[in-house]
């Protein structure tokens, strides 16, 4: 999508998502601790933590999948209940295991699409950009994880909304896969979309995200450039373990 | 609304399990007319005398537990399926209102049980009619408009029994746990409340849900191992209680919990 002078000003302004001072306690566990962040439209975010950091909580609360305890989490300026049609605003890859396994690719991108108003052609669209179109009238429980991340992200752009949220969608990729995921999230952000990532592979972060916000414990650690890390640290992966030193924790032990 | 609805009509045509439980629902007017075949071959290899004094029970109302607990399991995993793979927060993040989900299922499974039920109860019903004829005192040439009463209450209790499933199992997300429920409300709490001692037993029984069609139309009989205290509008009472209270709580819940 290029944007040639003249055109009306793109919805950008409005593509953001909002995090302030959100928390969330299950029980005694804490596991989202007054984190305030933006993330902005046009370069990919790198969402990174240690595991039980509280990266994918973020993701749902961000969906009002879970309440908050305090705070709150926009997206364009609003909650997220507060959306009719969440997504032509808002797309979501939280679990590629999510889908039923009797079901096939394009039942159930169209099962998702329905609720919303997209119908066949979108539907078609997708499965063709992700390349699972020869797949598509079969059953998702005989895809790969591979396959059913591509499954993930076809449905998170149904709508073709403005912010997207993936979470670890490099897993269980080939290599191919790997560079189409990094070549497909570069693009999005180019298209002046919002997008968050979350992953583990700190390699491939470097390669694919130019801003990076890193928490542990639930609490913001880090908000900066790729660059700006890379400059103080040998390396993206350097920066990160320097940075998460101590955050490391499983469950909720505090 | 709309759009949910059309969603998770897709979503019950696209699994074969579907197709599996429907069948088996259906199956009851086969297992009907095996028996009703079985009964008239007896029937008709004994003596006038034995046959004057022989009796046969509505087969209509003994089989329709099949398309009970089948349209039940139905409604169990429409929700549980979507708990056990996560798929329930996607489908909740598309519709962030979140009652519409459940009423969209509710309905379609509603609907479909609604239609098996039929199929069962006057399939069964026609068959039995036709292979016993005259046979067993005439059992099945009472009038039809009299048999209407029981054979439109005993369809009705099929959706009561998907929306009962559908409710246990958005409340309790286990397919397993919710279709030990189902199952124990027709065979297990029963024998229980059989052995309370009276007046205790009775009043129970009454509240069983094979209990209720009869209350309902009020075609008692004295065989009946439940009880027969409920005069006919309390006993719709409670069978609308049954399919619509374990929904409704699970609607508002579905609201207020974390997904």
């Amino acid at each position: 999508m290029v944007r040639r002078a003249g055109d009306p000003p793109p919805r950008i302004l409005y593509h953001v998502i909002e995090l302030h001072h959100l928390t969330k306690r299950y029980g005694s566990t804490v596991a989202v601790d007054d984190l305030s962040f933006r993330v902005e439209p046009g370069h990919v975010t790198g969402f990174l933590g240690p595991n039980g950091a509280g990266k994918s909580t973020t993701m749902r609360l961000t969906l009002d999948l879970d309440a908050p305890t305090s705070g709150q989490a926009l997206v364009n300026g609003r909650r997220y209940s507060a959306l009719r049609q969440p997504m032509r605003e808002v797309g979501a890859l939280l679990d590629a295991d999510a889908v039923h396994s009797g079901r096939n690719a394009y039942d159930h991108l169209l099962c998702l699409g329905r609720t919303n108003g997209i119908g066949v052609r979108r539907v078609t669209e997708l499965l063709e950009q992700v390349g699972l179109a020869g797949v598509a009238r079969k059953r998702v429980g005989g895809f790969s994880l591979g396959m059913k991340q591509r499954l993930g992200i076809a449905a998170a752009l149904l709508g073709d909304p403005g912010v997207l949220m993936f979470d670890e969608p490099v897993n269980g990729l080939d290599p191919d896969g790997v560079r189409w995921i990094r070549d497909l999230m570069r693009s999005l952000a180019a298209e002046g979309r919002t997008v968050l990532l979350s992953s583990h592979l700190m390699s491939e972060m470097a390669l694919t995200a130019e801003r990076i916000v890193i928490v542990g414990r639930g609490k913001l650690i880090a908000e900066a450039t790729v660059s700006e890390l890379t400059t103080h640290y040998p390396s993206l992966e350097d920066a990160y373990m320097a940075l998460t030193t101590g955050s490391v924790q499983y469950g909720a032990a505090r | 609304m709309r759009a949910v609805l059309s969603s998770e009509w897709l979503k019950i045509r696209s699994v074969r399990s579907t197709y599996l439980i429907l069948c088996l629902g259906l199956s009851t007017v086969l297992i009907g007319l095996t028996i009703a075949l079985a009964a008239a071959g007896t029937y008709d290899a004994v003596s006038p005398e034995q046959q004057a004094g022989a009796r046969i029970a509505d087969l209509e109302e003994v089989l329709i537990v099949v398309p009970q607990l089948c349209m039940g399991i139905l409604g169990i995993l429409v929700i549980t399926s979507e708990y056990a793979t996560g798929l329930i927060r996607t489908s909740l993040a598309l519709v962030p209102r979140r009652w519409p989900v459940l009423m969209a299922k509710a309905t379609v499974v509603g609907a479909l049980s609604l239609l098996v039920g039929a199929l069962a109860v006057f399939g069964t019903y026609l068959v039995a009619g036709s292979v016993l004829g005259e046979r067993f005192s005439g059992a099945y040439t009472a009038a039809f408009e009299d048999r209407l009463p029981l054979l439109i209450t005993l369809t009705l209790t099929v959706p009561t029994f998907a929306l009962l499933g559908l409710g246990l199992g958005a409340l309790l997300r286990s397919a397993a746990a919710a279709t030990a429920i189902v199952v124990g409300l027709v065979y297990v709490i029963p024998i229980i409340i059989n052995n309370v001692p009276e007046p205790w037993s009775e009043r129970l029984g009454s509240l069983m849900i094979s209990a209720l069609p009869r209350q309902i139309t009020g075609d008692l009989i004295t065989t009946s191992v439940y009880g027969s205290l409920l005069p006919p509008p309390v006993a719709a009472a409670v069978m609308v209680g049954y399919a619509f209270i374990p929904l409704v709580i699970a609607t508002w819940l579905i609201r207020q919990k974390d997904a």
